[in-house]
């Protein structure tokens, strides 16, 4: 059976890692050192690096258990971003210093908002190759 | 952090992708061209590296010092890791995440560049 680190899975991997990577990095950093700035942005971001890194072990690891995982790492990554770039756009004043998920990931090549799109269509496609 | 040092690492990055991506593109498996690649590319990067830390050693304080040390240490460590995830893969999309990784290289040194530039406090 296809598995989700496998061919083309393997790159939709390595791109979550390197979000994971980065967010976390970063989210790491504005909680540290300057939380009080920006509570509401800086929390989303660590959520965006956790979401991010579950979503990579979870097609990493693959299973039942990882495929899981991964749909809802994917699911709630896209609402994240579909919600948090609305509210971007809609009131700048809650959102002074950008997260991953501002402007629909704009900051990011939007790639923020492509990536769970690719993941649920890699673990839909997965699901029916294991049921045909 | 050098300039010249980030435009070659950057040059071999995008060669080093593009030559990952051709790979999957004509159904070939990363090959020694790959490895040479990512080798060129870490050694770039650990020069970059080792005169950035001695720079900071020696006094240079980026405003977001705590930033750039991470983004250094991770910028360091993705050819490496890049190159153990694609080479278990056996089919032609290992050239792709490699790929990944050496533009996420590219991405993250223009970024370390701004946060080297930017001094103060």
């Amino acid at each position: 059976m296809a598995e989700t680190a496998q061919g083309p899975g393997r790159v939709l991997v390595a791109v979550y890692a390197v979000f994971a990577l980065a967010a976390g990095a970063r989210a790491g950093v504005q909680l540290a050192t300057q939380f009080d700035e920006a509570p509401l942005a800086y929390l989303l971001s660590a959520l965006a690096a956790v979401v991010y890194v579950l979503a990579t072990v979870g097609l990493a690891r693959g299973g039942r258990g990882g495929r899981r995982t991964a749909l809802v790492a994917c699911g709630v990554e896209l609402a994240g971003v579909l919600v948090v770039g609305t509210l971007s756009l809609l009131d700048r004043e809650a959102f002074p210093d950008s997260t991953v998920w501002s402007g629909y990931g704009s900051g990011y090549g939007f790639i923020p908002l492509v990536l769970p799109v690719l993941g649920l269509l890699w673990l839909r496609h997965l699901s029916e190759s294991a049921a045909g | 952090m050098s300039t010249p040092l980030v435009v070659a690492a950057t040059v071999v990055a995008v060669a080093l992708a593009a030559l990952g991506g051709l790979s999957t593109a004509l159904h070939r498996r990363i090959g020694s061209a790959h490895l040479a690649g990512a080798g060129l590319l870490e050694l770039l990067l650990l020069v970059q590296g080792v005169l950035a830390t001695a720079a900071v050693a020696g006094g240079h304080r980026p405003a977001e010092l705590t930033t750039f040390i991470a983004y250094l240490g991770s910028v360091v460590l993705l050819p490496v890791a890049g190159l153990l995830w694609a080479r278990t893969e056996p089919t032609r999309w290992a050239g792709t995440v490699l790929g990944v990784a050496a533009l996420a290289v590219a991405v993250m040194l223009w970024r370390l560049l701004d946060l080297w530039e930017v001094t103060g406090g």
